[in-house]
């Protein structure tokens, strides 16, 4: 067992850290306030290799380990989870690809987003299917050598900025996995939700109507695309659970270099147990939630089954934030309740972890799913 | 086109901001917008629009402002002369403006013929009245400026803000290119007896440009300034 971060990893962390600090944070309430989709961020982003790192090398990817693209997506989101939501969106739609796609489609949609500042989407939700994405009603109906497409997604992330989607839809009985280029005639993507938090993550409606798309975008067989779909989450969960991380560890820094200067009774908030305690619990929150989201990663980098990891580090991560995020403006007090400070902020970016990518009670489900299947815990 | 023109500016006032102030933060109380870089030393700073004394640290680039105390004796400068002498030039200047830009339509329509001369030399009456709206205006922001650098020193105690430093940058801005501006008029280059711009010769018509620009600098510059003291005066 290595705790120490490879020379490498350091290195990588510390590039991820300095963008923030250079481009994240100082515009993280601008794109709250404003809602405006982080164009530029995700640029300059892109230019230093911080997008779509875990593109296999054959197709000019870095092929980044899930658990290196943690520590980046944590620092990341120190800064502002939605940005970081923005910059990282990419990955959730394009593992189907990497998972199941095949030589031709690889080179089709993967290269093509190393070589300049594109986005792609994972359009699985709809309005009556979210956790239980069996019930997907979306069809794609075979006609000739093509595949037609009907239904309407939901809350799709980078849904207006997409260049192709990771479309799942049902062949007859089962589901199936399509890649759509958002160009094909019959897509309309919706307005933007406006959502509690993370403003500066695009979250849109995608409507299919009579979208024709070729047999040589299907993805896998017929019937695969569910067990496609939620293999996807392996890979993608641990990143998110890091996500939340980065929110606690923002919370954690502003709560502490708050109580270390604000004076209340004549001595600094920090010498008073009730609040030094709170940063005491939330640093060991956080390295739990750490432990728990590299775990689940270094798992899935060494080709191991981490479902139940995964599931773990995203549900307690989730949490963590939250009660980081509610007891950060706890020590900010009044302070901590105004748009004016950073802090009610990270209230509201929290939340979503506790819903998108499998909502907290779904990861209890994963859990007891695999515990079910264990004689005994070791 | 009119919102296209309105997003142009916005955007090149955004970047001009984001090079001029660097990293800000609005101060907790009054949601003034503080630049990092007006905090001592010490991290200290005095909101100069409610008196609040604020401790800034950046952690991971987010900048959290502590409020330390609250400045209350802040004097009100007495006679109020630095709103007072503020107003003339923001009131006059539009005018005088308006004045110009009718002289330089009617100069165009007379030069397509789509119109006679003025009858009775009205149009010179309406550029001297110009002259002097130029002369009122550009003058009383003397006062404004003395008044600024006044209230400068015994309100804000000479503490240094972006805000302010820019206000006396464009002050010293406005007056210049005023100063210019009422030259070129009195010196009978940029208008005719008539009343009428001046098209006849290339130095006429450079002397146009150059009094047509100073006078659209102006406003910019006046409008910069008369934003800023808004700021100044009610935070947002
Ligand atoms: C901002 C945002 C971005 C999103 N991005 C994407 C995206 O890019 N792509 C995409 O496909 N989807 C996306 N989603 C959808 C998201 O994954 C779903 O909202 C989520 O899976 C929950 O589904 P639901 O909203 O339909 O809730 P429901 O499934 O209706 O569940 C409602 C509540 O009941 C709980 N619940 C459900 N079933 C059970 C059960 N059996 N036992 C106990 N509790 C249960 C859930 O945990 C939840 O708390 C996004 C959502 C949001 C809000
Ligand atoms: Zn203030």
């Amino acid at each position: 067992m290595e705790f120490n971060l490879t020379p490498q990893q350091q290195e990588r962390v510390e590039a991820a850290r300095e963008f923030t600090r250079e481009w994240i944070s100082p515009n993280a309430a601008a794109h709250d306030r404003s809602g405006e989709f982080p164009l530029e961020i995700c640029r300059e982003a892109f230019k230093r290799g911080l997008m779509n790192s875990h593109i296999p090398k054959e197709y000019g990817g870095a092929h980044e380990a899930v658990l290196d693209h943690c520590m980046v997506m944590e620092e990341l989101a120190t800064g502002c989870s939605g940005i970081a939501t923005a910059i990282d969106g990419n990955g959730l739609s394009q593992y189907p690809v990497i998972l199941a796609g095949t030589d031709d489609q690889k080179r089709r949609f993967l290269a093509p987003m190393l070589d300049e500042l594109m986005f792609s989407a994972y359009a699985v939700t709809e309005p009556e299917a979210g956790s239980d994405v069996a019930r997907v009603k979306t069809t794609a109906t075979k006609v000739g050598n093509d595949y037609v497409l009907n239904g309407v997604k939901w809350w799709i992330t980078n849904g207006s900025v997409a260049s192709w989607y990771f479309v799942l839809a049902r062949t007859g009985e089962e589901l199936t996995g399509f890649i759509v280029p958002a160009g094909s005639p019959g897509i309309v993507r919706g307005p933007k939700e406006i959502n509690l938090g993370q403003h500066a993550s695009n979250t849109v409606r995608v409507t299919l109507e009579d979208v024709k798309v070729p047999e040589a975008n299907r993805l896998g067989a017929e019937g695969k695309g569910f067990d496609i779909a939620m293999a996807t989450f392996n890979h993608t969960r641990p990143g998110v659970a890091a996500g939340a991380n980065g929110i606690t560890k923002a919370a954690l820094n502003i709560a502490l270099s708050y109580a270390k200067r604000r004076r209340t009774f004549d001595k600094k908030l920090i010498s008073n147990q009730g609040i030094s305690f709170k940063l005491a619990e939330m640093m060991t929150r956080l390295d739990a939630a750490r432990f728990l989201t590299y775990k689940a990663a270094w798992l899935f980098d060494q080709g191991q089954d981490n479902a139940r990891e995964a599931a773990q580090a995203k549900w307690f991560a989730a949490d963590v934030a939250m009660s980081a995020a509610i007891e950060c403006a706890q020590v900010l007090g009044g302070y901590g309740y105004t748009q004016e400070m950073p802090a009610e902020k990270l209230i509201r970016d929290a939340k979503i972890y506790q819903i998108y990518e499998g909502a907290t009670e779904i990861q209890k489900m994963i859990i007891v799913s695999k515990l079910l299947r264990m004689r005994e815990v070791h | 086109m009119l919102a296209d023109i309105r997003r142009l500016a916005g955007r090149i006032s955004e970047r001009f901001k984001r090079a001029y102030y660097g990293p800000t933060f609005r101060c907790p109380v009054c949601h003034f917008v503080l630049a990092a870089v007006d905090a001592d030393g010490n991290g200290l700073l005095v909101c100069p629009v409610c008196g609040a004394v604020i401790e800034i640290e950046a952690v991971y680039g987010h900048i959290v402002p502590v409020v330390l105390d609250m400045e209350l004796y802040r004097p009100q400068p007495k006679l109020r002369v630095h709103p007072m002498a503020t107003h003339l030039p923001i009131g006059l200047f539009p005018v005088a403006l308006l004045g110009v830009v009718t002289l330089l339509a009617a100069t165009f329509l007379k030069r397509l013929g789509l119109v006679g001369a003025a009858p009775g030399g009205r149009l010179s009456v309406l550029a001297s009245a110009v002259l002097v709206l130029l002369v009122v205006s550009v003058g009383a922001s003397l006062a404004t400026l003395a008044s600024g650098l006044w209230d400068w020193n015994f309100r804000y105690r000479r503490r240094t803000y972006r805000q302010i430093r820019l206000k006396i940058a464009c002050s010293i801005v406005f007056l210049a290119l005023g100063a210019g501006a009422i030259a070129l008029h009195a010196s009978g280059l940029v208008f005719a007896a008539s009343g009428l711009m001046r098209l006849d010769s290339a130095a006429g018509v450079a002397a146009d440009f150059a009094y047509l620009a100073a006078l659209a600098g102006d406003m910019v510059v006046l409008a910069t300034l008369g934003h800023i003291g808004g700021t100044l005066v009610f935070g947002r």
